[in-house]
């Protein structure tokens, strides 16, 4: 190696430096430092005579080194490496000492600070002796840009882009572009519609050749470096076909879900499927779909419960009916049977109360009763195969239900002599009226299904030698399981199974008084209401177990305690008590926590058995298999049994069963057999769970709980067996279906697909992601609005008339929800209006910053509101008036001639406690007018109040993905805030508009126009400068352990299988040297940032 | 006179040294015991620097990075995290003072954390006294 000879310069900066270090000191110390040939000291050394003095140097001493010691590198690195490469060196044989912003700036002691400044010259002539020569790249510059944010700075940067010829990418994560100055009214000071002057700039973007404009998409990753990114864009599903879609807006008027409209800020509701608003670009049709709605997701059978009651809340009750029978055939039956496990996991349930889904489902079928059900057209048979279903309750009937839809010759066979099994024969009729059963079965008839009652079949391959191509067994468990107590064989002792058929089959059974039921289930307290209203005044449920643990439904033993049942808990039955052939009594022993009574007998004419079901085995089931608990072996996906082409579902598979889950059964067997006869994967994407709603915003959402079903009066019901349950009218069922949070928004209810003439409607797409390769990025990711809530002194959202800035902009605006009618909540006209200056701005609590624009829109929305309410008081109360802008002030003077009150003083609270007349049913400022030092208190009819601008949502995550630095305030940092504010650290990426601070239009596009300048600057240099300081493995050293290749961020590790050592590709390499650091072998070097470099740095620092 | 420790601080490029310059430009004051070496991250940071930097006369070592998420280079910041665990238990091990390593985060936009940083570490040096070495009493 050459003589290292070091020049060392050392920076007055004015008295930046030289005023608190002693810079002659320094450069006294720095002349004695090894290898050091020079050091000077001079007043502004990045000047050009600094500049010349070590370009002068390095000619005439033959220096090969140089530090300097002044500002931070960040600041004149490139200055100075520029000059000692004009003079003939190697710009990385260069070192800076920051003796400026990291010592004399914050050190107050001058002995110090120059004591300070030696360590850290010495550093730097340490580190600068081992400096390399290095080369830098040059690499193309993809001419592509990439516009991240379609408001008015992305719109304006693509458009200058575009314009110069140039491609553009512009992601827009709303479905239309236009940001918050489309929502905008007028624009101040020049009131100039915002629309006016927006739309022409938005239309263009739309048709440019140039921009390829990819609305409701996020940008979600960005690799690669200045010049050559890449960047993978999501395109959320539109769930509309944008090639075909004619943004008619049919879709928008029969759609049936209504949720808050964000761009009229929820003042008015918009669709599920909708259009952005009137002058959208693309102007696109886009549906609203957060993932599915619970409720759905519950349903054992599928059913669409959120469709249903999205239909009924706008009266369309034959749709919604028409919902449910696209999945069940029985919404009469489940109406009025089911669990509801829908109920349960309503969201609605976490406000007040969930909905009432059940009842909903039963108001459509009774709906239909009521007008008269036309009749059910025949299904199409468009397969060969013909399938047999035995049995005909919930299981069977939903399996050939579904299987005649899908176009199969379908035949049930019963051997009871009417069809509809349990649901007939089990469910009372004051819980489930048989004409409900029978319209549902005539309907399952009508479309094709041949049900043959009385008629048993015993034997299964004689319907396969008949020709059924597969069978379904729902057969039931319909045997009563026995007491196993003594006294159960006597005459008095009723299975409950037996009892409940003959009473529903109407047979007279007389039973006693006193009458005791044992079991805990469903049928057991249907058997004692039954009971009861035969006659008998005193009926005693005796349950096993606690009454938390209870398997019969709440509002079953609810309505059985009104009746006057009575429960035995924790009760055992050890004997039935006999005297002279005649039941007398239940010999019990209760035990409660762990505390066991003394035998004692409840008097009893009657017992009933319902301790359970079980499945009877007979001729039939002779070559099937059995579990160990009884039930019929099936598969528990598929439910083939071990007969090939004999499947089963329901009770006679899984014991009692609930009728949703028996419906489930047979649906499940019915896709089984239809996959089994079209010779298709007999599992595959079975059972998958569909992507429940995750987050429900519940925020606004004011409490109402469920409508009340009228029910019969207990007092009217122990003598017959009228349906207790009335059910709803139609004004209560569209009452309760309103309550409905819509939680997934889109039910798809399929309405949109009917109304879209061109067929642009498709539901089942799903998000994709686009790739994109651009040369620079411009950032215009805009502001949000303060939400103004957090203060709770203002009132927001506790009263009416306290409105938000962007609020008053919509209710201000034609295209508005009231059509730019200034109105209150209640509909009348206010005729006095507050409007209150920095809200979340200049505040300790919230933004010290001032928002900038709001002093002004302040002033404008006083301008619209004399102009439309010219009698209306209007106060402004503000801090400080700042109006510096171009027509600005003038814009302020213009206001005070227009009779506006301007009040110096923060508003303090508002409230609406009326001390004297004048303030009854008015809100009540409280301020203090600090010009006329007195406390006030303004009655007015409307607040507005001026919100700070803040970062938008996407904001954070966007600088994640650029690796972009935010300030302390959250908006993005620019590479230099006088300087280059509209360049980051991160060279390519470039920021525009609100995402770097609050500002107004005029500034935002000035910013974005710069922004586009300096994109479209490197596009026409063809070609960017990479740093040479990036790692590289010594191939000799590298044991190719292999610890460094997961370690890179960036991939750029890769390992050799032929050397068994690993390499770095230099262009994906950034020198960050976490590699460097983690070789075990120091195998790994960070140019610029060698290990030696860096340790000398440290010995000189601490020197 | 008063025990004047020499503090190292290794900070990254792009949040912590950038931050150090805000508080410069902002004309925060903090105590003249830090001395600065800047690396591109703090994933950079081998255990052996802070070793060495003990050795060759610092009474402390800083070690600053990006906030966990925001690193310039998606995960630097962790492994130094890591490492800097690891080294802990060595150091403790080595009988070495926890406060004497300290590794924290600093954002570009943190001037007035980082002044307040360096003076609480600052002021727990002192609190220590010299780091012994060069055969001194801990053998």
């Amino acid at each position: 190696m050459d003589e290292v000879r070091i020049g060392v310069y050392i920076c007055d900066c004015g008295t930046n430096i030289a005023a608190t270090v002693d810079t002659k000191k320094v450069t006294e110390f720095a002349q004695g430092l090894d290898s050091v040939v020079v050091a000077r000291n001079y007043k502004y050394m990045c000047s050009d005579p600094g500049q010349n003095l070590i370009k002068d140097d390095i000619k005439e001493k033959k220096l090969n080194r140089v530090v300097v010691a002044a500002c931070s590198p960040r600041m004149h690195e490139p200055t100075f490496r520029r000059a000692v490469q004009d003079a003939g060196i190697n710009k990385y044989y260069f070192q800076m000492a920051n003796i400026r912003e990291q010592c004399s700036w914050v050190h107050e002691n001058k002995e110090m600070a120059t004591e300070k400044a030696k360590a850290l010259v010495e550093a730097a002539v340490r580190r600068v002796a081992y400096h390399e020569s290095l080369q830098t790249r040059e690499v193309p510059v993809n001419p592509n840009v990439l516009v991240v944010g379609g408001g008015i700075a992305g719109i304006q940067a693509a458009l200058e882009i575009a314009d110069g010829g140039k491609k553009v990418y512009l992601v827009e994560k709303d479905p239309s572009i236009g940001g918050h100055m489309a929502m905008f009214d007028k624009t101040f000071p020049t009131l100039d519609c915002a629309a006016c002057i927006l739309t022409p700039k938005m239309t263009t973007v739309g048709q440019h050749p140039n921009i390829d404009l990819l609305s409701y998409s996020e940008v979600e990753e960005v690799s690669g470096f200045v010049g050559n990114f890449k960047a993978k864009i999501k395109r959320k599903a539109r769930y509309v076909d944008e090639t075909k879609c004619t943004g008619c807006g049919e879709c928008t008027k029969v759609c049936p879900v209504h949720v808050d409209n964000e761009f009229d800020m929820g003042l008015s509701q918009r669709s599920a499927a909708y259009i952005q608003s009137a002058y959208a670009v693309p102007n696109k049709a886009v549906i609203d779909k957060k993932g599915v709605s619970p409720c759905r997701v519950a349903c054992p059978a599928g059913v669409n419960a959120h469709a249903y009651i999205a239909l009924i809340s706008q009266g369309k009750f034959k749709e919604a009916l028409e919902v449910v029978r696209k999945s069940i055939p029985l919404a009469g039956v489940v109406g009025r049977v089911c669990y509801h496990p829908c109920e349960t996991e309503c969201e609605r349930a976490t406000v007040d109360e969930g909905l009432m889904i059940r009842d909903l489902k039963r108001f459509v079928a009774d709906y239909e009763m009521k007008i008269g059900r036309e009749k059910a057209g025949p299904v199409e048979i468009t397969k060969d195969d013909r399938v047999a279903v035995i049995g005909s309750g919930p299981a069977g009937l939903a399996c050939a239900f579904d299987l005649i839809k899908n176009g199969y010759r379908v035949t049930v066979f019963e051997k009871a002599e009417k069809a509809g099994g349990l649901m007939r024969y089990g469910i009372p009729n004051f819980k489930l009226p048989e004409n409900i059963v029978d319209n549902e079965i005539e309907c399952i008839q009508e479309m094709g299904v041949e049900i043959k009652t009385g008629s048993e079949i015993n034997d299964i391959p004689d319907l396969f030698n008949k020709g059924y191509k597969a069978v379904f067994l729902a057969t039931g468990a319909g045997k009563n399981k026995e007491l196993g107590i003594p006294g159960e064989e006597n005459d008095n002792v009723f299975p409950a199974l037996d009892f409940l058929k003959k009473i529903n089959s109407g047979e007279k059974i007389a039973v006693g008084n006193k009458v005791v039921i044992i079991g805990g289930g469903n049928i057991a307290v249907e058997a004692a209401r039954v009971a009861w209203r035969l006659g008998a005044n005193d009926v005693t449920i005796v349950y096993k177990k606690s009454e938390a643990e209870i398997p019969a439904s709440d509002s079953e033993v609810e309505e059985a305690e009104q009746e006057g049942i009575k429960f035995k808990y924790d009760t055992t039955a050890d004997e039935i008590v006999v005297r002279d052939g005649k039941v007398t009594g239940v010999k019990c022993v209760s035990e409660a926590k762990g505390q066991k009574s003394d035998q004692f007998v409840i008097d009893a004419d009657n017992v009933i058995n319902a301790v359970g079901q079980a499945v009877e085995k007979t001729e039939l089931s002779k070559e099937l298999a059995f579990t160990d608990l009884g039930y019929l072996e099936v598969d528990p996906v598929t439910l083939e049994t071990n007969v090939s082409g004999v499947f089963a579902g329901g009770e006679v598979v899984a014991g009692q069963l609930d009728v949703i889950a028996s419906v489930a059964a047979g649906k499940a067997g019915a896709e089984s057999i239809d996959r089994y006869l079209s010779g298709n994967d007999m599992r595959e994407g079975r059972f998958e769970q569909m992507p429940r709603v995750t987050k429900v915003n519940k925020d606004k959402v004011k409490t109402k709980t469920r409508v009340v079903m009228s029910k019969l009066e207990t007092s009217k019901r122990n003598d017959n067996f009228d349906e207790v349950e009335l059910g709803f009218d139609e004004s209560l069922a569209i009452e309760e279906a309103k309550r409905c949070l819509n939680c997934a928004v889109c039910s798809e209810c399929m309405l949109c697909v009917k109304a879209c003439e061109a067929e642009a409607i498709v539901h089942d797409v799903k998000e994709q992601t686009l790739e994109v390769e651009v040369g620079s990025i411009i950032v215009a990711t805009g502001m949000k609005q303060f939400d103004p809530e957090v203060m709770y002194t203002y009132g927001y959202n506790r009263f009416d008339d306290v409105l938000t800035g962007l609020e008053f902009e919509r209710l201000s605006n034609a295209s508005g929800p009231t059509d730019g009618v200034v109105v209150k909540k209640n509909g009348e006209k206010p005729k006095s209006v507050a409007i209150l200056h920095c809200v979340g701005s200049r505040d300790e609590n919230y933004h010290k910053y001032c928002s900038r624009v709001c002093c002004m829109y302040s002033l404008k929305y006083a301008h619209l509101l004399k102009e439309k309410l010219p009698e209306a008081d209007v106060y402004q109360l503000y801090i400080d008036m700042r109006c510096a802008g171009s027509g600005y002030e003038e814009f302020y003077l213009r206001l005070q001639e227009e009779g506006v009150n301007f009040i110096r003083g923060r508003g303090a609270e508002i409230t609406n406690t009326a001390e004297t007349p004048e303030e009854k049913d008015k809100l009540i400022v409280h301020c203090e007018d600090t010009l006329i030092r007195k406390k006030r208190r303004l009655p007015v009819d409307m607040v507005i109040l001026s919100c700070a601008l803040e970062p938008s949502d996407g904001a954070e995550q966007i600088g994640r993905v650029l690796s972009i630095s935010k300030k302390a305030d959250g908006f993005f940092l620019e590479k230099h805030p006088k300087l280059d504010p509209v360049s980051t650290m991160t060279d390519g990426i470039f920021i525009a508009g609100c995402c770097q601070g609050p500002k107004d239009i005029p500034d935002t596009v000035a910013q974005a126009s710069a922004a586009a300048a300096r994109a479209l600057a490197m596009i026409s240099n063809n070609k960017v400068e990479i740093d040479g300081a990036t790692s590289e493995i010594i191939e000799e050293l590298c044991s190719g352990c292999r610890i460094c290749n997961n370690l890179c961020p960036y991939s750029a590790i890769t390992f050799n299988e032929t050397k068994k050592v690993s390499e770095i590709n230099p262009v994906l390499c950034k020198g960050c040297g976490v590699c460097v650091s983690a070789c075990p072998s120091d195998a790994i070097t960070g140019n610029h940032f060698t290990n030696k470099q860096i340790m000398a740095e440290i010995e000189g620092v601490l020197a | 006179m008063s025990f004047e420790p020499k503090i190292l601080g290794i900070l990254c490029n792009w949040c912590s040294y950038s931050g150090a310059d805000l508080a410069g430009t902002s004309r925060k004051k903090y105590p003249a015991n830090i001395r600065i070496v800047r690396v591109m991250c703090s994933g950079r940071v081998d255990p052996v620097f802070i070793l060495k930097a003990l050795q060759s006369g610092a009474d402390g070592v800083l070690i600053l990075g990006c906030h966990p998420g925001d690193c310039h280079y998606t995960s630097g910041n962790y492994k130094a995290l890591r490492r800097m665990e690891m080294l802990k238990k060595l150091a403790e091990q080595m009988g070495i003072e926890d406060d004497r390593i300290r590794l924290d985060w600093v954002a570009a936009s943190e001037g007035d954390r980082f002044a307040e940083i360096i003076k609480d570490m600052t002021e727990k040096i002192k609190q220590l006294g010299p780091f012994p070495r060069d055969g001194g009493d801990n053998g």
